[in-house]
C-alpha cells in the first residue's frame, strides 16, 4: 500500500469520508463528494454499504458510473427498491438510516451546518449576501438520520462561532439532550471531515474536537484556520495520506471526468 | 405554540382546493392538446405553480419554455429541488421583469449539483426582488403530500432544531400523543402543477420510471395539472399494468406529448443530462449576477426560445448530435433491448 504523494485537499477528503462509512450500514447520501466516497467505500473495504438516495433510490450496485445528480439514472439502475422523496425521508424518519453524509458552506462548533445564505440573518434574510442553494435534503438527514458525517472545506471564514443561518440542525446550543428536547431524533453529528483533518464532537459538552491532521497539517495550523476554540483529543494522531491505488480508483474508476472532485492542486 | 410567521395560503386553501375538485369535470376524456393552449388555458397571472421533477431530472422544461414565451405575473413558484426549471424562469424575469415575473418561491433547493451553482436564484434572491420561503426537500414533499390527502397540514420531524422553521410557516407543536415536541407544515395546494413524465394516455394516467420524485402528490394536491410525456400510448397498453400508474387521469387536465421535453435535463429510459448545454446556459447568467450585461443571455433566448414556435423548434436548434449523443450516455445507464 503504497502513499500517495500526489493528492488533492478533495481526494483526500473522500478517502476519509469513505474509510468512516462501515460495512453494511445504510448510509444516506447526499450530492456531491458524499456520493463519491461512499462509491470509494463501497470499491475499498465496504462492498455491502447500501446507499440511500433521497430521490428514492435504496440499494443500488453503482456500476454505470459516476450519479451527477442524487435523482441520476444512475443511482436507479439495479436499485432494490425505488420510489420517491417522501419515501426516501419517511425510511430516515422512521430510524432505518445509520449514517447522513452531508456537506454544507460553514459549520460551527456544534456541528450546525448552514447552506442557505450568508448575510445579516435575520433581518437580511430575504436579501442575503450570498444566497446558497439551500437545504435540499441535508436538514431532513440531520434532524433524523441516527448519525451524520459532515464535509466542509476548512478555513475561518466557513469554521465559524456562529452560521449565518442554521440549515441543518447539528447539537444545537450542546447543552445535553438539547437534540432530543427541539423534538428531533439521532445523535446527530458524529464526525467532520475537513480540508484539514478529522474531528469527532466530545461526549458531554458536543464541541468539535481534532482527533486527526492529514499530512502536512498539525494541531496549530488546524487550530489557525478555524473560527473558534478547537478541542483536541489526547489521542490525536495523523491520518495516513491516501494510497497510490486510492487516488487511482477516484481519478479513474470514480470520477475521471472531475465532476466532484476537481483536480485543483494541493 | 409558536407562530413564527403570518400564516397565510400562498396557493388554494385547503377548502379552496376541495371545493376546486368537486367543481372539476372528472370524466375519461381526451386530454391532448397542443402546449400552447394547455399553458394559455391553465396557468393564470398570480397563481402558485407546483413544479415536478428533481433538480435537473424530469424538469418540465417544454412547459417552462411555453410560460416565457407567453409571458407570467406575480407567480409563486413552489418545488422540493430544482435546476434549470427555475433557472429559465428566473432567467426571463431578469431580462423582462415585465413581461416575465415571479413573486414568490417556496423550495427546498435550487441549483445543480454536479453541474453547479444557481446564477438565476443569486440574482434575484441578493437583489431581493422575490419573497422566499426555505424548507427541506421532506418539508416541500410532505407539504404536497398533505395537499394530496386533504388536509391542511402535516407533522414532520426536519423544521426542528435550525432556522428554517422560524423564517418559514412551520409552527412547532407538542406532540398531543407523545408530549414531546414536534413540527406542524403547511399543505401546499398549488392552482397549477408542471411536470414530465415519461408516458402517458390520452386520458392523463402517468407511468413515471426511475424517481418518483414528488410528481404524484404535486398532481393529486394541484387543482389543475399539465402533464407534458416522452411518450403518448394507448389507454390499453399504458394501464396494462394498473399498479404501474403514477398519476391517475382524474388528476390530470392536459396532456401532450413533448419527446425530450426535460432536456437539457434529464428523463430515465430516454435521455440523460446535456452537462455542456446546461453549464453553458448558466454561464450566460453568471457575469450579470455581478452586474455584468445581459447580452449573451438575450441572444440565447432570442434565439433558443422567442425565436422558435414550440419546443419543436428548440430541439431542431439544439441538433440531432446532441439529441443523439444524451440518448447515447443514458443507453448505458440503462441498458434495453429496442
Amino acid at each position: 500500500m503504497t502513499a500517495s504523494t500526489d493528492y488533492t485537499a478533495q481526494e483526500i477528503i473522500v478517502v476519509a469520508g469513505s474509510k468512516i462509512l462501515e460495512d453494511n450500514k445504510i448510509v444516506f447520501v447526499g450530492t456531491g463528494l458524499p456520493m463519491v466516497a461512499a462509491l470509494l467505500a463501497n470499491r475499498t473495504h465496504a462492498p455491502g454499504l447500501i446507499p440511500v438516495f433521497e430521490a428514492g433510490a435504496v440499494g443500488p450496485p453503482l456500476r454505470h458510473g459516476l450519479p451527477v445528480s442524487v435523482g441520476d439514472s444512475r443511482t436507479f439502475t439495479g436499485a432494490s427498491y425505488v420510489k420517491g422523496l417522501n419515501a426516501a425521508f419517511e425510511l430516515t424518519q422512521r430510524g432505518f438510516a445509520d449514517f447522513g453524509f452531508i456537506g454544507g458552506a460553514e459549520v460551527d462548533m456544534y456541528g450546525n451546518l448552514n447552506s442557505t445564505m450568508m448575510g445579516d440573518y435575520p433581518d437580511g434574510y430575504q436579501t442575503p449576501k450570498v444566497r446558497l442553494p439551500g437545504s435540499g435534503g441535508a436538514s431532513d438527514m440531520a434532524a433524523s438520520c441516527e448519525r451524520t458525517i459532515l464535509i466542509v472545506p476548512h478555513d475561518k471564514k466557513k469554521f465559524n462561532q456562529q452560521v449565518s443561518y442554521m440549515t441543518s440542525p447539528g447539537h444545537l446550543d450542546g447543552s445535553p439532550g438539547a437534540r432530543q428536547k427541539a423534538g428531533m431524533q439521532g445523535k446527530g453529528p458524529y464526525r467532520v471531515i475537513t480540508t484539514k483533518g478529522i474531528c469527532d464532537f466530545e461526549e458531554g459538552s458536543n464541541r468539535m474536537r481534532l482527533i486527526h491532521t492529514y499530512p502536512g497539517e498539525t494541531v496549530e495550523s488546524i487550530q489557525e484556520a478555524t473560527g473558534f476554540e478547537l478541542l483536541v483529543s489526547p489521542d490525536v494522531s495523523e491520518f495516513p495520506a491516501p494510497t497510490v491505488e486510492e487516488i487511482r480508483l477516484i481519478r479513474e474508476e470514480i470520477d475521471p471526468n472531475g465532476v466532484f472532485v476537481k483536480r485543483v492542486a494541493k | 405554540m409558536e407562530n413564527n410567521a403570518n400564516m397565510f395560503w400562498t396557493g388554494l386553501s385547503p377548502d379552496e382546493a376541495r371545493e376546486a375538485l368537486v367543481n372539476k369535470d372528472k370524466s375519461m376524456r381526451d386530454k391532448r392538446m397542443s402546449l400552447k393552449d394547455a399553458v394559455s388555458k391553465f396557468i393564470n397571472d398570480g397563481d402558485n405553480v407546483g413544479i415536478g421533477g428533481f433538480v435537473d431530472v424530469r424538469q418540465p422544461i417544454a412547459t417552462c419554455h411555453e410560460m416565457i414565451r407567453q409571458g407570467f405575473k406575480d407567480l409563486t413558484l413552489s418545488f422540493q429541488s430544482a435546476g434549470m426549471a427555475p433557472e429559465y424562469l428566473g432567467a426571463a424575469m431578469i431580462l423582462n421583469p415585465e413581461k416575465c415575473n415571479i413573486k414568490r418561491i417556496e423550495l427546498a433547493y435550487w441549483a445543480h449539483e454536479g453541474f453547479g451553482l444557481a446564477p438565476g436564484w443569486r440574482y434575484l434572491a441578493e437583489r431581493g426582488l422575490i419573497d422566499i420561503e426555505d424548507w427541506s426537500n421532506y418539508n416541500m414533499s410532505a407539504r404536497f403530500k398533505a395537499g394530496s390527502m386533504g388536509l391542511p397540514f402535516i407533522p414532520t420531524r426536519s423544521p426542528l432544531g435550525g432556522d428554517i422553521k422560524d423564517t418559514s410557516r412551520t409552527k412547532i407543536i407538542d406532540c398531543p400523543f407523545t408530549g414531546r415536541k414536534i413540527g406542524v407544515i403547511p399543505a401546499s395546494n398549488p392552482n397549477v402543477s408542471v411536470l414530465h413524465v415519461q408516458a402517458a394516455d390520452k386520458f392523463g394516467n402517468c407511468i413515471i420510471r426511475g424517481t418518483d420524485c414528488t410528481c404524484a402528490e404535486i398532481a393529486m394536491a394541484s387543482a389543475h395539472t399539465i402533464v407534458t410525456c416522452e411518450q403518448l400510448v394507448s389507454h390499453e397498453l399504458l394501464c396494462s399494468n394498473p399498479k404501474d400508474v403514477m398519476i391517475p387521469f382524474a388528476a390530470v387536465d392536459a396532456v401532450v406529448e413533448v419527446p425530450y421535453g426535460a432536456y437539457p435535463g434529464a428523463c430515465r429510459r430516454h435521455y440523460w443530462f446535456d452537462g455542456d448545454h446546461i453549464r453553458n446556459f448558466l454561464g450566460l447568467i453568471a457575469p450579470i449576477v455581478k452586474g455584468g450585461p445581459t447580452d449573451a443571455l438575450k441572444a440565447y433566448f432570442d434565439e433558443y426560445i422567442y425565436g422558435v414556435e414550440n419546443f419543436e423548434g428548440f430541439l431542431q436548434k439544439v441538433g440531432v448530435k446532441d439529441l443523439l449523443a444524451v440518448k447515447a450516455l443514458e443507453m448505458q445507464n440503462c441498458e434495453r433491448l429496442a
